[in-house]
């Protein structure tokens, strides 16, 4: 940081060394308090969770053993844990792309209108203010297998022979069998939250419905600094669909709103929680398809009192968000700058 | 002049397609928290319910006549045997009981369950938050803008460091802490948590390394002392900073969930809105889906006015965390 430059350029100051003394006694004084607390509810805690990890402690017992990397080792051998962590891959690997892709695709045809712009943004930007738990019982309520008005719709679309035709292909020739409709409008609907094939994907999807306005919000600041010039140029260059220039253009000029935005939507996708919570607890959904890293604490180190398991998953959890931010440091410090 | 081109329609499809699956829970949410238990199980009614008078069951059930009350009516209906004045009392009664829908659906929202008192809790909190955040942070702030002292540079690495732990991630320790001191089930706990906002230090940091010192020289000059300083010269330079974290935070915290699941277990009257309307899904009301929409509407509401009203601020401080 080039702070300290600013200041001692003043001559003034140095004139007075009293003056320094006293502006180093408030500068301690005035950080004093965010210090105490930034070490005692941030890195505390932390240290705590490392410490406690290799201990098999309970709340209400007065001691604990060393258990070594017990906890840890049961993370990588026990199915529960093998669970956990194919939920919470899963839920990333399918959030993360789909919300910024949604997102980077909501920005772009936003940003080539000239009318209602406003509008679509306002309109996608709502879920990220909603509470979400709220709208995830919505969700619950809307996939009700026999009153929701999901399975109502495709009970309609069923029962006309013109919309079944359409969406179950049938019409060009495949059996009913053959696509996901045709197997809804034979079968009957999907049981969704209760059936294990679809519990974590219903997840993923409040997730994404939720998560891609703020990507979209952050993809339009960024389009706003591609510069015009460079479209030119490209068109000069011979790039004249849109895609070459989405591609020659845009894409490069939007790298670093990318990295910020992927890994600010990992973070945000590893501490998926008031979801899973509402509509899968306690055991986290049919077959614990859904039981994410949040979940799991909050179940096995508060509920069960299993703290030392919960503090191996905490610890694992900031080694995710430490290797991500790595990751995107990286990245940022070897960019190429455009703009 | 707008001409409608072909390129132009296809991008106002997709769009008004998206806008149709983002729009729809908020749709079912207005729409149940309007119709009455028996549209929303057959599904008719449309948007709005037909709003045709309901019996509301809990007052039918309270109200029901008992022995007494036919022994009492005896003399209104001279000669009828007991089954007819039995049958006309409840009649009477279910007709007392007689609701629109709509209020139906609110008003089961507030009186089932402390609503208000939820609502209360979640302004508590949220302000309790980010007054604390902000007289943590204004200071230290300055101090690290501003003030030259030995070792701050530390100080800001370990902001900087702060930055990238997720509260949410050591909710664990947190939790633990606090019940060891004997906290968890009080506003303290609640709040406390969240008093030290490493990115309102850092971005109010960032914001007054803006201010010219002449301003802060000229203060000091004039005899105010650093910390009249911080309060009456920088606060009101920094108020669209201000104004753009508290909605971030506000907005964060009225919300959230996981935390005042972890340190409220069971005192309703600590709830906080979420809270509060997860006891609702999970009760016994749960089938209730009227009432229990109305509740999730009045929750939802108060954010989305406010964003209706100012929402370019709205985005400017729900994507603060984008001017790292």
């Amino acid at each position: 940081m080039t702070t300290a430059d600013t200041f001692t350029a003043v001559p003034r100051e140095r004139a007075a060394p009293s003056v320094d003394r006293r502006q180093a006694g408030t500068g301690w004084l005035m950080s004093a308090p965010a210090l105490a607390l930034m070490l005692t509810i941030l890195i505390a805690p932390v240290v705590l969770a490392l410490v406690l990890s290799f201990t098999d402690y309970s709340l209400g017992n007065p001691g604990f053993n060393w258990v070594g990397f017990e906890n840890y080792e049961r993370i990588f051998t026990r199915s529960t844990y093998a669970k956990m962590l194919s939920a919470t891959f899963t839920y990333v690997l399918t959030v993360v792309p789909l919300s910024v892709g949604f997102g980077l695709g909501a920005a772009l045809l936003i940003q080539s209108l000239t009318r209602g712009a406003a509008i679509y943004k306002a309109i996608y930007f709502l879920p990220v203010m909603a509470t979400l738990l709220a709208m995830t019982i919505v969700w619950q309520l809307m996939l009700h297998p026999s009153i929701g008005v999901i399975n109502r719709g495709l009970e309609a679309l069923c029962a006309m022979p013109v919309t079944r035709g359409l969406f179950s292909l049938s019409f060009l020739g495949l059996s009913p069998e053959a696509t996901w409709f045709g197997r809804v409008c034979t079968e009957g609907t999907p049981l969704w939250l209760g059936d294990r094939d679809y519990a974590i994907w219903v997840v993923c999807f409040v997730g994404i419905w939720q998560g891609f306005g703020f990507n979209m919000v952050l993809y339009l600041a960024g389009l706003t600094g591609v510069s015009r010039e460079l479209y030119a140029a490209a068109e000069m260059d011979g790039a004249r669909s849109s895609w070459e220039r989405f591609r020659l253009v845009t894409w490069p000029a939007l790298g670093p709103t990318t990295v910020f935005v992927v890994t600010i939507t990992c973070i945000r996708a590893f501490q998926a929680f008031d979801t899973v919570e509402a509509l899968f607890s306690p055991g986290g959904g049919p077959g614990k398809s859904a039981y994410v890293m949040m979940f799991a604490i909050y179940e096995k180190g508060v509920t069960q009192n299993l703290v030392g398991i919960g503090a191996a998953i905490t610890v694992l959890f900031l080694v995710f968000v430490m290797i991500l931010t790595v990751i995107q440091r990286r990245i940022t410090e070897r960019k190429v700058h455009y703009a | 002049m707008s001409r409608l081109s072909p390129s132009l329609m296809i991008r106002h499809f997709i769009l008004l397609i998206g806008a149709a699956v983002v729009l729809a829970p908020f749709v079912v949410m207005l729409s149940y928290s309007l119709k009455s238990p028996a549209e929303i199980e057959r599904g008719t009614g449309g948007l709005f319910g037909a709003q045709e008078m309901m019996v509301d069951p809990k007052c039918a059930l309270r109200s029901a006549p008992r022995r007494e009350d036919v022994e009492a009516a005896r003399a209104r209906f001279p000669g009828a045997d007991d089954g007819t004045i039995l049958a006309t009392l409840t009649n009477e009664a279910r007709a007392a009981c007689e609701v629109r829908p709509v209020v139906f659906n609110y008003r089961s929202a507030f009186q089932d369950a402390p609503l208000l008192r939820y609502l209360a809790n979640g302004v508590i909190v949220t302000a309790s938050i980010f007054l604390l955040q902000m007289v943590i942070a204004l200071p230290a702030a300055y101090a690290l803008s501003k003030l030259k002292f030995w070792g701050r540079e530390a100080v800001f690495g370990l902001v900087l460091f702060c930055l990238l732990i997720p509260v949410h991630a050591i909710a664990l320790p947190l939790y633990l802490g606090l019940a060891k001191i004997g906290l968890t089930n009080t506003y303290a706990a609640l709040v406390v948590p969240w008093i030290v906002s490493a990115f309102g230090i850092f971005l109010m940091r960032q914001f007054f390394m803006t201010v010219p010192d002449d301003l802060v020289d000229a203060a000091r000059m004039d005899g105010m002392s650093e910390f009249a300083i911080v309060w009456r010269v920088m606060l009101p330079t920094a108020i669209p900073a201000l104004l753009a974290f508290a909605i971030f935070s506000v907005v964060a915290h009225w919300n959230d969930y996981f935390w005042p699941r972890i340190v409220v277990t069971g005192d309703r009257n600590l709830f906080t809105p979420p809270l509060g309307l997860r006891e609702f899904q999970a009760g016994a009301d749960g089938n209730l889906y009227g009432p229990m929409m109305a509740t999730a509407t009045v929750i939802v509401i108060p954010l989305i006015v406010a964003f209706m009203l100012a929402q370019r601020r709205f985005i400017e401080g729900i994507t603060l965390s984008g001017m790292k």
